[in-house]
Order: structure tokens, then sequence, then C-alpha cells
């Protein structure tokens, strides 16, 4: 159920973006080896290729950060601790996934 | 190759209507490639029910052999080639039940990780022809579906040049209901003009943990053409039909593969395409 509710909120920030702007979106997934790849878009199929994903931890610390590649993903080690991914498609447009949400 | 004559195909149905029996049109074949939701916000299994039928009716259902493919075809990137990803692995016999008795058919759930990233899947079944045998032709139906992850769009408009194929003009996963989809009937890469687009609304739900159709429909057709709907493409090969409920619409375009024969017999090759329209929220 948080997961959903968590992602819902996601989705809810991402369609409030203008209509016919491009809505940014943004997923992760974990890869079953202590790492998760981050994938990003837009909604009118814009590259996302060189946007920047950060990791975060709970107070905020970057704990690592890239931008994404050629086909709109990047991979980090997954953190032993609580964290959160953002996808930093402009100041309206950043999204974040929770780490609890990552599977 | 010309198109399989309705007329002779209603020959049975006019005999139905006139001895009373249940109209059911001989025509109305659809290889249901059946998944609750197409329109994904979040990656999940992709559970499939492959099912060769008459979609409005929910039966009678003909045995399905194996199909010779089964996968997806997605651009991961907008400068990406397509990649196709065999998913025949995942498949499963069922017998699906009906009142005509068990036919073959089959299943398949296709784990998250193969189906995680955002964007389209395009997925294809290309089945093994069918002997009609009441037509004395073999029917074999190239079946589409759609399924998008996350709202990123992707290949959903390009063609995969198949024998025969409904290249959509419209995402199938987003259609309100009351919304336009428009497609081109596509034979052998090209256009069709003035051909039969037969559009079938899936009325009975599957019960897929039975392997059958719910017993109950959603409409009753008060006339057979409402139920088994014919339209003509335009001289572009053009169609649009306006979803008027909720649910799975297919669209078929009979016959204009361009393979005419197989096994000493008649060919029908035919393009199958499914669409979901999703009501408005209250």
């Amino acid at each position: 159920m948080k997961l959903a509710c968590t992602f819902t909120a996601v989705w809810l920030l991402a369609s409030s973006q203008p209509l016919f702007a491009h809505t940014p979106l943004f997923d992760c997934f974990d890869n079953g080896d202590d790492t998760l790849t981050c994938e990003g878009g837009f909604s009118d199929g814009a590259s996302a290729t060189g946007v920047g994903v950060r990791m975060v931890d709970a107070q905020g610390k970057v704990l690592e950060q890239g931008k994404l590649d050629a086909k709109g993903s990047i991979t980090f080690k997954r953190p032993a601790g609580g964290f959160s991914v953002v996808f930093e498609a402009g100041a309206e447009h950043a999204l974040t996934v929770l780490g609890d949400d990552i599977t | 190759m010309q198109p399989r004559p309705l007329q002779l195909k209603a020959l049975p149905l006019l005999l139905g209507i006139a001895l009373g029996a249940v109209a059911i049109p001989a025509f109305a074949h659809f290889l249901v490639v059946y998944t609750p939701q197409t329109a994904l916000v979040r990656a999940t299994d992709l559970p499939f029910h492959l099912v060769f039928t008459h979609a409005f009716n929910g039966g009678p259902s003909m045995a399905m052999d194996k199909p010779q493919r089964f996968y997806y075809a997605k651009r991961s990137a907008p400068n990406e080639q397509i990649e196709e990803v065999d998913l025949a692995r995942y498949l499963e016999p069922i017998q699906w039940a009906g009142e005509q008795g068990p036919v073959s058919a089959w299943k398949a759930t296709v784990p998250r990780n193969v189906v995680r990233s955002l964007g389209d899947y395009q997925i294809v079944v290309e089945p093994t022809p069918y002997l009609e045998e009441a037509e004395g032709l073999y029917i074999q139906q190239f079946a589409k579906v759609m399924v998008n992850v996350g709202g990123v769009p992707g290949n959903w408009s390009e063609t995969l040049g198949l024998p025969a194929e409904i290249h959509s003009l419209n995402k199938t996963y987003a259609n309100w209901t009351g919304g336009v989809f428009r497609g081109v009937v596509l034979g052998n890469g090209s256009p069709v003009p003035y051909t039969q687009v037969e559009v079938e609304y899936l009325n009975h739900d599957l019960d897929v943990a039975n392997n059958t159709f719910v017993a109950d429909g959603k409409i009753d057709a008060p006339h057979p053409s409402l139920a088994a709907i014919v339209i003509l493409t335009d001289a572009n090969g053009q169609f649009s039909f306006t979803l008027p409920k909720a649910g799975w619409w297919g669209f078929a375009a009979l016959s204009v593969g361009p393979e005419n024969e197989y096994n000493g017999k008649p060919l029908s090759q035919d393009a199958i395409l499914w669409v979901q329209a999703t009501d408005l929220p209250q």
C-alpha cells in the first residue's frame, strides 16, 4: 500500500504539469545484485539523455549522482540505509522515488 | 489476394437465423490476446491468455496450436534500434472451456523483469495457421496488443513489418470511452484500400482462473450486424471507429497478407489489433 501511495504521489506530481508541456516520468528497479537502475523520460517521447539524477539519504545528503545515458537509464549501487532518487528535469520537473519503493 | 467474401461467410449465419439457432457469424474469428490492463503506471508481471474464438459471443472457440512466434518489440530510446524479445518460453498450454467442450489455448506470465522498462511494448502473436474445415481454408491471424509502462511513449505508432498488420494511429492503451480510434490496414506493408475491417467487443469477460469466458455478456446485440460490426477502409487503407464502451475492442482485417496457400489449401492471413477503452473517472 505504501508503495502504491508513494508512486501515486509521484504520478500526481507529474500529471500536474501544464498540458502539452512534456511531463517528466521516472522510475527505478532493483536489479537483485545490490544495484538499482533508474529510467527517465517525457510524456511526449523526448529524450531524457543527459538529465541529472541524484541519490540522497534521509537528510538530503547526496550519496551518488550522474546523468541518464542514451537509453535514458542510470545504475547506482544500492545504499544500506534509507534513501531516495531524484530525477532533476528542471526546477518544476523534479521527481522523487523513495528507496523503499524500489523493488 | 482477394478478401474472403463476406457473402459466403454470411451463409451459415443466415441458415442459423433461419433455423432459430444462435447467430454466430462464421467470419467473426478473433485471436484474443488478453491481458487485464495495458496502461501500467509501474511494471508488473504481465499475464496473457491467447484464445482463438468469436470475441463478441464468447465462443465457440477453436483449438490453437502453439504460436509460431510470441514476442514483443520495443524501442528503448528514440535513437535506439527496435528490440524483439522472444516470449515463447513463457507459453503454457491450457484447455479453454466452452459449450462445445474444451479446446487448446495458451497462457503466459511474462515476468516483471522482462517488461520493467518505461515505454511501449508491442506484443505480437504469430499463430500457426488454423484449418477452418467449414470454410476449407487456413486462417492465420497476426495479432498485436500494446502495453505501456510508466507513460513514456515509444514505438506505439510504428509498424513491425508483419505480413498482415494494422498500423495504429492512436495509442491502443490510451483511449477514453467515446474516443475515436484510427488505424491503417497493411498487407505486406502497403495500405489496403476499401477492405473490410471487422470490429468486435470482447463482450464476455475472461474467467482466467477457470480458463473460460464468463457466461453472461455485457451487451445484448439486437442485430447480428451490431455484434460483428463491419466497416471499410478508405482509399488510403485508413479506418476510424468510435469506441462506445469501456473494455476491449478487436479490429480484424481479413485476407490482407501476401501468402494465400498453406498445406495445399487456401490461406487467409489476417491482421488483428486489440484496443482498450477506459471510462472517464466519475
